[in-house]
């Protein structure tokens, strides 16, 4: 990795010689409210498009503080502490792609009318800031239906336009002309013009002529008090020195170029709020840079387009996308910012629109909360509700710590309870025993089913036993298919097979029967 | 012009008065019985839908048919009526296992349908509603503006994709809008990022224009300046100027007092300073970055519209837009651009009223090359033509295939072209790269001799006649629209949509994929595929999609033509690549059988290929191709999404390009159809903004 960093450096000196990137944790980041006041709140999302496959991303089992992380999560065992885990978010049945990335931050697809919940949060935090927010993202439009390529929606419900460019963007913040005194003037004299020039019109305008003129005039007001605060924003941080990014080779390059720069907007202030998209929804992406040739899309209905090698293509995705939001809270650590880290003054909200990626229900969507908010946050948990949650409630529960003056979002009236480590009613599993009974080359094992943690090896399955070492089970396609494996992940069965020790582990190499303690045995059809 | 046109569109007559004998007049109308809802269809949709659509405590798909009782709710709903008949007539609803509706019921509802809904339709024009340029439309307005363009500094290499425009870098890809069209901006707002942008072009081109080295521009409004400053009436001339073309007609006269005060009194290069912080200003105001927004509506009169779905009852006022506002959605719908000062001079003159100055204005401007922009961006987006570029990584090869469609176009639009030969013509543009798909032409094309050093190379087309390529004529079977669309589903929906007009709902998101042979099976793909699809729900939309793909079947997927069917050695290949799959192995088996290629449309018609279904569409189902024809068009001259109220106008405009419905004789041209547009009511009129309230 060390090559990489080097050369995707950031910061040079003033006479141009390198200057190393841990310097930075020596930079004490003095932002702009006093120190009495505290650090700034930011918040940050990253959305993930396609869903997940449930099998390789669902905790199943454990508790509040005592759970085991994923496959998919094994990226992040070690970020466990900075980590809010929820599960069962999202109460729908089936959702097309456009609705569920409408969903994402605006909690429900009807909800076409407000502005997402990044946007709410961002007129309660940006204003002081040179640039209110910044809408992001991997990927150009996708025409076909428009509505994958937005997250971010305006107070009108109409979509923001989205970035893809880091250098453009690396431009916007760090070499913006407003830095300069004298565009600066020139630019409020054109302002104080045509905002004169737009109330004149606005005042003989029929209805339709002032809606529009009312929307200019609130761009003009809002650059107007983006000019006063890149004035008044200090200098402390050596912005002219910093370097732009190079165009990127590959996806991978675009995305940490763009992360680096998401994290340096938020730490030196010039922003509060950041929407990054990792791709539409419906992403017909081509990861050929981790071996891939397939679309996203496609592998993402890991069902009907079953094969062993699409599903490790795929999974080579989803663990891409764990490694995206790993790199960027290492690196939101790396920042100091007052007495702690830049996450430890962030929210931040990584997540889906859908759930299982095949099916396009969206329940169980994937959603983590991460970095504690300067205390808004209680980290560490693994929090799965009883019920199915309208995502609504998150975003209400975000929006009253943010303390957005709003009772209800997206149909949902009352806050998702338990973010701060206040009550709530966990989810209660059927209690089952595990045991296992081992006879002359059989064996039969009864517990919780699990995906292995090593995604290389994804066609391995676990049963996890009370007090023992889990029984290994690597069959033959055959098996694997006949029983549906896959299926019953996550869930409490009853296995008999034939059986060889390996390295003092059992390994059923044959699955003779299968009977799941609780659930319904799986459907025929499709999807 | 290949007809004699006369333009029954913009008349706002005693037509619309009520007329005690008109059949058609709803007074008369309410005695006919068949039309009387409450008799004959509230208690039909009570026997068949309340149940699911009104009745209980959870109403189906948010349709709720009990609520609608006044005439009022009941002409206000008339989309729903829409979507109902559609649902009945295709036999969606009611759902399976319920009774269906009778032969008898559904012809009711249909005369019911006809005559007391759509039949009592009459044309209205929208309000006059401001739009924000396009990226594109700012880019070739700024272009005019300015005399010249907006580049960025990359050199150009062959084989590379760059874009030089730094209006088209700078500024956020535009969605289409609601009517699908780049150019309908109507939820495309202005950001701040959008004012940052502007904000640097308008630097960016200012410090070119104002240049103090190079005075030419200036002094082509000026006269020569003499000396290093220009002198206070010289920076008055060049502020009228701007005025003027910016904002797209004469400013008022305080607009104009205004602006000069701001740069009276100072000299030398305070002067110019203060000249340039106004230019800008003037870009970056409201009637530069929205079109139609100083429009006007002239003497607005009563329509007397009584059964207008949206307004029942209520009369509307519209009338004639303002002569500059015409001006400026004629050249923005022809060039893409703002208008030219020809254009802008009878505007200002009032001379676009006379019907012959405007009909000559519309020739002019359609002879001028500004009007590639009916191809480059409408035709573009009509077709989707620049998923071409997907189609192969090599430029020269997908630049050759995208721009085949494109010169297609053009030449039909400039050359006035009967509408028909889109699907049928023996016109093609080729060069090297397409060549090999004409094999029985190609002979006759001029030789091409790349240069010394020179290895690939993006080449212009040549124009072709097709005597001896039966299998190609037409966009249909250009090879990058045949490649754009893999598979037969996809083409067939594109043909669908973008070709028959036709809007398909999504799929259900649980449809699993078609299945593989099953042991012992030897079934071709669309064998296979029709198995999947017998399910009703699927049929209802895949009975529409799959006559018109299959029959493209005999081009693969890269678009060539394979008459037989994939050769041996392909389905070598396929199954060498394939190796593991069992199923994939069987496919290439399967496709080795004779092609099918015949179909049956919904309507009845039956092929046996894509030469069949081709003489369907410009002869039985030329209604349809040509209405789609005339709706898109009529969608991208208004920049928006059309409405009920359009539809009388597009079936006038329809019937007036097919007056003849003769099949011997030739439809209108593309030059008809925008002259009919050009002169439509809803181009022309507009009804005044509502009242503003504060």
């Amino acid at each position: 990795m060390s090559w990489q960093l080097d050369r995707r450096r950031f910061l040079r000196g003033a006479a141009g010689a390198l200057l190393p990137l841990p310097f930075l944790n020596l930079m004490e980041r003095k932002a702009s409210g006093a120190a009495a006041d505290g650090p700034p709140i930011r918040f940050m999302t990253l959305f993930k498009p396609n869903g997940v496959h449930p099998p390789s991303w669902s905790i199943n089992g454990g508790t509040e503080f005592d759970f085991r992380m994923s496959p998919l999560m094994q990226p992040f065992a070690k970020h466990k502490q900075d980590l809010l885990i929820l599960d069962n978010m999202g109460d729908f049945g089936f959702s097309s792609h456009a609705n569920s990335t409408r969903r994402f931050l605006s909690g429900h697809h009807r909800n076409t009318k407000s502005a997402s919940v990044d946007q709410l949060i961002a007129s309660r935090i940006g204003k002081g800031t040179p640039h209110r927010s910044l809408e992001l993202t991997t990927e150009g439009l996708f025409p076909n239906q428009i509505g994958c390529s937005y997250i971010s929606y305006d107070s009108n419900g109409d979509p923001i336009p989205r970035e893809s460019d880091p250098q453009l963007i690396f431009d916007r913040i760090f070499r913006n002309p407003m830095r300069n005194q004298a565009k600066r003037r020139e630019m409020k004299s054109v302002l104080d013009r045509v905002s004169e020039d737009a109330k004149s019109l606005s005042r003989t305008a029929g209805a339709e002529d002032k809606q529009t003129l009312d929307q200019y005039l609130s761009v003009v007001r809002s650059t107007e008090k983006r000019i006063d605060n890149i004035a008044a924003s200090s200098n402390d941080i050596p912005k002219a020195t910093m370097e732009r990014p190079l165009a990127p080779a590959n996806l991978n390059e675009q995305v940490e170029s763009m992360l680096d720069l998401i994290s340096l907007a938020l730490w030196t202030d010039s922003t509060r709020c950041v929407t990054y998209m990792l791709g539409n929804s419906n992403s017909r992406m081509i990861f050929d840079f981790l071996g891939v040739k397939e679309q996203h899309h496609y592998l993402s209905h890991f069902f009907r387009n079953f094969s062993r090698q699409n599903l490790d293509a795929l999974l080579k995705i989803s663990l891409w996308h764990m490694e995206k939001f790993d790199y960027l809270l290492t690196r939101m650590k790396s920042y100091r910012d007052h007495q702690g880290s830049l996450l430890d003054h962030s929210v931040v909200l990584y997540g889906s629109g859908m759930g299982h990626s095949d099916n396009h229900t969206a329940t169980r969507i994937p959603i983590i909360l991460a970095g504690q908010g300067g205390g808004l946050l209680k980290t560490g948990r693994y929090v799965r509700y009883a019920e199915n949650q309208q995502l609504g409630r998150l975003h209400l529960a975000l929006l009253k710590m943010f303390d957005a003056d709003q009772d209800s979002f997206a149909y949902s009236t009352s806050p998702l309870p338990g973010l701060n480590g206040s009550d709530f009613t966990p989810y209660s599993e059927q209690p089952f025993e595990s045991w296992v009974k081992q006879g002359d080359g059989t064996i039969t094992v009864q517990g919780r089913l699990r995906l292995s943690d090593n995604l290389d090896e994804a066609r391995i399955f676990l049963i996890d036993v009370q007090g023992q070492p889990s029984v290994r089970i690597d069959v033959a396609f055959r098996d694997f298919h006949d029983f549906n494996l896959a299926y019953h992940c996550g869930t409490a069965v009853k296995i008999t097979g034939t059986v060889t020790e390996k390295n003092g582990q059992s390994v059923i190499t044959k699955v003779q029967k299968l009977d799941s303690l609780f659930g319904k045995k799986p459907g025929s059809a499709n999807g | 012009m290949g007809l004699g046109i006369t333009l029954p569109l913009t008349k706002l007559s005693a037509d619309n008065e009520l007329d005690k004998t008109n059949p058609e007049n709803p007074a008369h109308a309410a005695k006919d019985p068949t039309l009387n809802y409450r008799a004959t269809i509230r208690p039909l949709l009570s026997k068949h839908c309340f149940q699911c659509h009104g009745d209980g405590d959870e109403v189906h798909g948010e349709v709720n048919l009990r609520k609608l009782e006044t005439e009022q709710q009941i002409k206000a709903a008339f989309e729903l009526w829409s979507d109902v008949l559609e649902a009945i007539d295709s036999e969606t609803m009611p759902p399976e296992k319920q009774p269906r509706l009778t032969s008898a019921e559904i012809a009711q509802f249909k005369s019911w349908y006809q005559k007391a809904l759509v039949d009592t339709i009459q044309p209205l024009p929208d309000v006059i509603r401001p739009r924000r340029l396009s990226a594109h439309e700012y880019r070739q307005t700024l272009r005019s503006l300015f005399g010249f363009e907006l580049e960025v500094s990359i050199a150009e290499a062959e084989q590379t994709i760059v874009e030089k425009s730094l209006v088209m870098k700078l500024l956020p890809v535009d969605p289409p809008g609601p009517s699908g069209f780049k150019n309908d901006t109507s939820t495309n707002p202005l950001t701040t990022n959008v004012w940052d942008q502007y904000s640097f072009l308008i630097d960016d081109a200012l410090d070119q224009w104002l240049a103090p080295g190079s005075r030419e521009h200036l002094e082509a409004i000026t006269g020569p300046i003499a000396g290093e400053h220009m002198t206070p009436k010289q920076a008055n001339q060049i502020l009228r100027w701007m005025l003027r073309r910016a904002y797209r007609r004469p400013p008022a006269a305080d607009t104009v007092a205004a602006s000069l005060a701001t740069i009276a009194g100072s000299r030398g290069a305070e002067l110019e300073s203060a000249l340039r912080i106004e230019l800008k200003s003037v870009l970056m105001s409201p009637p530069f970055i929205y079109r139609s927004l100083l429009a006007k509506v002239d003497d607005p009169q009563s329509s007397n519209l009584v059964s207008n779905p949206s307004q029942v009852g209520k009369p509307v006022l519209y009338g004639r837009v303002d002569d500059h506002e015409l001006a400026e959605r004629l050249s923005y719908f022809l060039w893409g651009d703002m208008p030219d000062d020809h254009l802008m001079q009878l505007a200002t003159q009032g001379k676009l009223r006379d019907p012959d100055i405007y009909a000559s204005e519309i020739a002019r401007m359609l002879a001028d090359p500004k009007s590639q922009n009916l191809a480059y961006n409408f035709g573009v987006e009509w077709f989707s033509l620049n998923e071409i570029s997907k189609v192969s990584n090599n430029p020269p090869v997908s630049h050759a295939l995208r721009q085949q469609p494109i010169d297609f176009l053009n030449y039909l639009f400039m050359e006035d072209r009967p509408l028909l030969e889109l699907i049928d013509s023996n016109v093609a543009f080729v060069n090297p790269h397409t060549a090999k798909y004409y094999p029985g032409d190609r002979k006759r094309m001029t030789a091409y001799r790349k240069q010394r050093g020179i290895e690939v190379e993006a080449v212009p087309n040549q124009r072709l006649e097709l005597t001896n390529t039966p299998e190609r004529g037409g966009l249909l079977t250009m090879p990058g629209v045949l490649a754009m669309n893999k598979g037969p589903v996809i083409r067939g929906t594109w043909m669908l949509e973008r070709v028959m007009g036709e809007h398909l709902p999504d799929p259900p998101a649980n449809v699993g994929q078609v299945k593989p042979n099953q042991r012992g099976e030897n079934l071709s793909f669309r064998e296979r595929f029709e198995l999947h699809r017998s399910n009703t729900t699927c049929a209802i939309c895949h009975n529409k999609i799959d006559p018109l793909g299959f029959a493209m079947q005999s081009y693969d997927a890269g678009g060539n033509y394979k008459p037989a069917g994939p050769t041996s050695s392909d389905s070598n290949k396929k199954r060498k690549q394939k190796n593991s799959n069992q199923a994939q192995n069987q496919n290439a088996t399967a496709a080795l059988k004779p092609l099918d290629t015949s179909g049956k449309l919904p309507s009845g018609e039956s092929f046996d290929n894509y030469r069949g279904l081709q003489q369907i569409l410009i002869k039985s189902q030329r209604r349809t191709v040509i209405e789609n024809i005339v709706k898109r068009t009529l969608s991208y001259a208004l920049a928006r999404e059309l409405n009920v109220n359009d539809m009388p106008t597009v079936d006038a405009i329809c019937s007036e390009l097919d007056r003849h419905g003769n099949l011997n004789l030739q439809e209108g041209t593309y030059h008809d159809l925008i002259h009919l547009v050009a002169n439509s009511l809803p181009f022309t009129h507009a009804q005044p903004q509502h009242i503003k309230h504060d």
